[in-house]
């Protein structure tokens, strides 16, 4: 998170006790809030900290009674959690390379080229980011279908392998590079490949970083999409795994719990580690756009 | 200027709904309507001087070898002369351990022999039958599992080889199959698919509950009655705060279980004979015997002796945990025979107060006026039409082996579904189970004690699936108090509205 | 002339893969699902009848698609003004410079870890009336969590589904708030102050207006993503309780387990381009009524 350092402000009209008054009036509220937000995630995970059983008898003790990884474990090995992470890191990771790459190839055609109708062709690129996935799922499940990639990894990546929000992002930055500079570069014999990999691209690494999460995270939560195209074991994401343990055992009705727990908690580690990326990523959209 | 603008748009999207359903959008089909075909009850007589008017010829059940000659063949022996292994794609609906089981089966075949492979897609049921109906010849299966439900749209799909033709072929002996079991897959008169998995609606009670209230914990109630005598004496004994807990799904208590309680009415369900003679046209439910069902389910929830759990659509079990709730229990509810290997072993342990393996009862399905029966639920198995004949004949090797007597005694024991033959019940595993715990042996018995008459067998009904859809908003919304009259003919006028279409776009 | 084709063949190559990849899977599903959407079908999709043009006006005014569109809209009223205010407030509150306000910080963003899946089967399971912690915690006050449920009660099923996605989406709008909020000159609060300007006078004179084009940002965002609602009702609620189905969505009325146009790819595609048209029609609105109130800082 990109906190502000400094910029303190000292209250000047304020008298000793009621600054302190309202300081500790401000912890409360902070604290009582952060309880709410954080409460369903505690609650979720104490329920998987207990015993099937003890889940069913005594949902509402906020700590676990007999403390157990039983229900995480075999959340673990009857979801084939594994399998289902693997799957998604996966489609994750190979959609967001792709997406880089896609996304600076078209940002430097769309930065850099001369070429006619450029103009027209960014307009319908960018019209494209109207169309949502709830419209083209009719059809681009056929179109998987007639390309035999229904229950197949590519099925779950091509399509989502480029986007016009990364292109745009790049553009943005690729424009901030004076045309004088590539003029030059052209004069000195650098290709265009060389240029864009030496000289635009490191230009917009924090860029590339914040899309890069971006898309990442999005790949991650895809749930539409795999549900229409994945059925088998071998290649369903933790996203629409997950659902299939609410259908499992009346007794191990909080497997479930311990699947989110699971499921949630890598990704977790990863905002915490990346939130100034993060913050980049979804904040573009509102500052450039 | 602007406010006015907007408001003028409000009012034109608020006056915008036309009253119609969705399905009826788009020009209207030219339907040649045809009259509902004239048949006579076993033992009638024509008057003298009429004839029969002439039988629509692609559907009359007395054309059936000329419809079965029309169909993919089902060369059985192609598979002697296959080279090499013979890869096969199988997607099912069997999840959780259900599907284990039928993994480890499916495992020991690829194992005894090295003709045939077999891989096995899982998905849910509705998934199944999505990706299915969505596939391109290219992309199918060489077999796939179907739910009950899916009959009508499977034929009219035209990707299937009919297992008929597979029996005739290969001089199968279908001897040892429960008739009923095979009846509810043969329409105009062809065996489309083979039964595996065959469920039917129990009762589940806690025996303890019914021995606090007075009652005899060994004789549950047949009639609705006798579930009603039953809920009062637990009720007023304060055994539990319930008797029943009822529930709305549509592949349960709104749909799925009207159409058991018709056939135990010996009513039919749909027209033309349950649509086993000609295609259905319209469902009967709202007649004497679907407005008293409906009114008694009405009554027992408004005088508190059955709790409504809801459409059960988010888990598929809300109403079986009603059973074990800590502070409101039920002491019965009506649940899928599938459901019995579950619950028993669940409750092995004994972790719960209320309820432990012991005091689970299961009994039949009580209906109108305790007459026995059942229909055939659950799911069969079904040979795509891959234009290869080796494939064709190395799926219907798979199919005999699943449908085996020993197969069908493992799968039985292993999950609680009704064996499709007889002779499993004499095989271990399935012998000792059911002698060891007779509950086993409930919906087996229910099912034989099926009187033998057209009514029997299931309604096949094109959109079978939709039409429980809004049959279970029906009785939706009788549970919650609606008119019973009013609530079922509209549910009636939607249901045939639906069958309407979809014989209009798949006829 | 020579010089505007001299890059062409380089820009073909560098746009090639992104415009193969938006072609096939975005613009040819739109025309393609739009000529489908004025045909009607068979189960498999391989024999189609014309249903007109017309056919887009009846799905739209059908009782269906109406009934979904107004639970969408009644879930958009909700998610979105409560979103946005409890965005804003808890970015206002923890925009201090106080000891452990970075605990706090993570804390409220947190909820941005949480997928739609994740977030609704947590809520699912909450409030399982059985087994959930909620009902079990509270039935006492309110006797419908357990009762029949707040997802199994019709007045409540689509609070219930709101409540979810509103928690879901806090860490979104709280991180973008939060950065909006320290893009603001420190300057405008100080002048502020010294005019006299109390707290509130601050917040609504400085504060909001600085976060305009933020919040309009994520009024869209909030307003898109209630309009595509699917996950959430699937998980949440199944589209029920029958009979009055109140969190039907547009979007499960299309794909949802229970959707009587599904097994029709004709009507499936009318019922999903006019979605298309919604959203369209909503972004065009809100970009149009507001931009020219929010106030750009440069």
């Amino acid at each position: 998170m990109a906190i502000r350092t400094g910029a303190t402000r000292t209250g000047t009209g304020a008298t000793e006790i009621s600054h302190g008054a309202r300081k500790v009036g401000r912890y409360a509220l902070l604290i009582f809030l952060a309880f709410l937000v954080l409460f369903p995630i505690y609650a979720t995970l104490m329920q998987a900290l207990k015993s099937g059983p003890d889940a069913i008898d005594h949902p509402k003790s906020l700590l676990p009674i007999n403390f157990t990884l039983d229900t995480l474990r075999s959340a673990w090995r009857i979801g084939d959690l594994g399998r289902l992470m693997l799957n998604s890191v996966l489609v994750a990771v190979v959609v967001t390379v792709g997406v880089i790459i896609t996304s600076l190839l078209a940002a430097y055609a769309f930065a850099f080229l001369t070429f006619p109708g450029k103009g027209v062709i960014f307009v319908l690129f960018l019209a494209t980011l109207l169309v949502p996935a709830e419209l083209t799922v009719v059809v681009n499940q056929r179109t998987i279908d007639s390309l035999g990639w229904i229950n197949s990894y590519q099925g779950l990546i091509v399509p989502l392998l480029a986007t016009t929000f990364g292109t745009f992002l790049i553009r943005q930055v690729f424009l901030t590079v004076p045309k004088e500079l590539r003029e030059a570069a052209a004069l000195d014999g650098v290709g265009h490949f060389r240029f864009l990999g030496e000289i635009a691209m490191p230009l917009c690494r924090p860029t590339l970083g914040a899309l890069a999460l971006f898309t990442f995270l999005g790949t991650w939560n895809q749930y539409l999409w795999p549900q229409a195209i994945i059925t088998d074991d071998a290649h369903r994401t933790i996203q629409i795994g997950l659902e299939r343990l609410k259908t499992g055992d009346i007794d191990k009705f909080n497997l479930v719990t311990a699947g989110l727990v699971i499921a949630a908690l890598p990704i977790f580690v990863v905002l915490v580690a990346f939130q100034r990326q993060l913050v980049r990523g979804l904040t573009a959209g509102a500052v450039k756009g | 200027m602007k406010r006015l603008a907007l408001v003028s748009v409000a009012a034109l999207l608020a006056a915008c709904g036309s009253g119609d359903s969705i399905i009826t959008a788009g020009r209207e089909p030219t339907v040649v309507t045809r009259p509902p075909p004239v048949t006579l009850a076993p033992g009638e007589t024509l008057p003298v001087g009429e004839t029969l008017p002439p039988a629509d010829t692609t559907i009359a059940p007395t054309t059936t070898a000329a419809l079965l000659d029309t169909l993919p063949d089902c060369p059985t022996d192609a598979l002697a002369g296959a080279t090499g292994t013979v890869e096969l794609t199988f997607w099912h609906g069997m999840q959780g351990p259900n599907g284990a089981e039928l993994q480890r089966q499916t495992d020991a075949y690829n194992a005894a022999q090295s003709k045939v492979r077999v891989t096995l897609i899982e998905g849910s049921y509705e998934q199944t039958i999505d990706k299915y109906l969505q596939a391109g010849q290219g992309s199918r299966p060489d077999l796939v599992q179907m739910p009950e439900y899916m009959v009508q749209t499977m034929v009219d799909s035209q990707s299937v080889v009919p297992v008929e033709a597979c029996i005739n072929a290969g001089d199968f002996d279908t001897g040892e199959f429960l008739p009923t079991g095979l009846g509810a897959y043969a329409t105009q008169g062809v065996q489309w698919s083979m039964p595996f998995n065959i469920s039917n609606p129990v009762l589940f009670y806690n025996k303890r509950m019914f021995a606090e209230a007075g009652l005899d914990p060994e004789k549950p109630p047949a009639s609705l009655d006798e579930l009603r005598a039953a809920s009062q004496a637990i009720v007023e004994s304060g055994a539990a705060r319930y008797g029943l807990a009822l529930d709305s799904g549509f592949d349960s208590g709104g749909g799925w279980y009207i159409e058991q309680w018709f056939a135990k009415a010996g009513e039919f369900y749909a027209d033309n004979q349950n649509g086993r003679t000609a295609r259905a046209t319209q469902v009967l439910y709202n007649n004497e015997v679907g407005r008293s069902l409906l009114g008694f389910m009405q009554t027992m929830i408004n005088d508190g002796l059955a709790v409504n759990v809801g459409d059960n659509s988010t888990s598929g079990f809300d109403n079986l945990l009603k059973l074990v709730d800590g502070a409101e229990p039920a002491a019965m509810t009506i649940a899928t025979s599938a459901s019995i290997g579950p619950v028993i072993s669940i409750l092995g342990g004994g972790q719960f107060p209320q309820i432990t393996n012991a005091d689970v009862g299961v009994g039949v399905m009580p209906g109108p006026d305790g007459k026995p029966g059942a229909l055939v639920g659950g799911a069969s198995l079904w040979v795509v039409d891959s234009g290869d004949d080796v494939r064709t004949a190395a799926a219907w090797d798979f199919i005999t082996y699943l449908t085996s007597a020993q197969q069908q005694s493992e799968w039985s024991a292993a999950t609680g579904y009704v064996p499709v033959r007889t002779d499993a019940l004499t095989l271990d595993p399935l012998q000792t189970t059911l002698a060891t715990d007779p509950r086993f042996k409930v919906p087996y018995d229910q099912l034989l004690s099926s009187p033998d008459a057209p009514t029997s067998v299931g309604p096949i009904v094109g959109p079978l699936r939709e039409v429980r859809t809004v049959t279970a908003q029906g009785v939706a919304a009788i549970f919650g108090g609606a008119d019973v009259a009013s609530t079922l003919a509209a549910a009636v006028e939607q249901s045939n509205a639906l069958i309407a279409d979809y014989n209009s776009r798949n006829g | 002339m020579k010089r505007k084709w001299r890059d062409f063949p380089m820009a073909v190559g560098m746009l090639a893969p992104s415009a193969v990849i938006l072609g096939v899977f975005v613009v040819y599903p739109l025309v393609r699902a739009i000529q489908l959407g004025h045909l009607r079908c068979d189960a498999t999709g391989k024999r189609c009848r014309e249903g007109g043009w017309g056919q887009y006006l009846d799905v739209f005014r059908s009782n269906e698609f109406q009934h979904a569109l107004a639970n969408t809209t009644r879930l958009a009223l909700m998610t979105v003004p409560i979103g946005l205010a409890l965005g804003i407030g808890l970015a206002v509150l923890a925009d201090k410079q106080i000891r452990g306000i970075g605990f706090f910080r993570t804390v409220f963003s947190s909820t941005i870890a949480t997928s739609v899946a994740v977030a609704s089967l947590v809520w699912f399971v909450l409030l399982q009336p059985e087994v959930g912690v909620l009902p079990d915690l509270f039935h006492g006050i309110i006797p419908s969590l357990k009762q029949p449920g707040l997802l199994r009660d019709p007045g409540t099923a689509l609070p219930a589904v709101a409540l979810s996605s509103i928690w879901a989406s806090l860490g979104f709008t709280f991180i973008v708030m939060t950065a909006a909020l320290q893009g603001i000159p420190r300057e405008l609060y100080e002048s502020a102050f010294v005019d006299g300007a109390g707290g509130w006078m601050r917040f609504t004179n400085v504060t909001l207006p600085m976060l305009g084009p933020t919040i309009l940002f994520t009024l869209v965002v909030l307003t898109t993503r209630a309009f595509q609602a699917y996950g959430e009702v699937a998980l949440l609620t199944g589209g029920g309780p029958d009979p009055e189905r109140p969190t039907q969505s547009v979007a499960y009325l299309i794909y949802g387990q229970n959707s009587l146009v599904k097994n029709d790819i004709g009507l499936k595609s009318t019922a999903a381009v006019l979605l298309f048209f919604v959203l369209l029609v909503l972004a065009f609105v809100q970009f149009r009524g507001l931009d020219k109130r929010v106030h750009y800082g440069n």
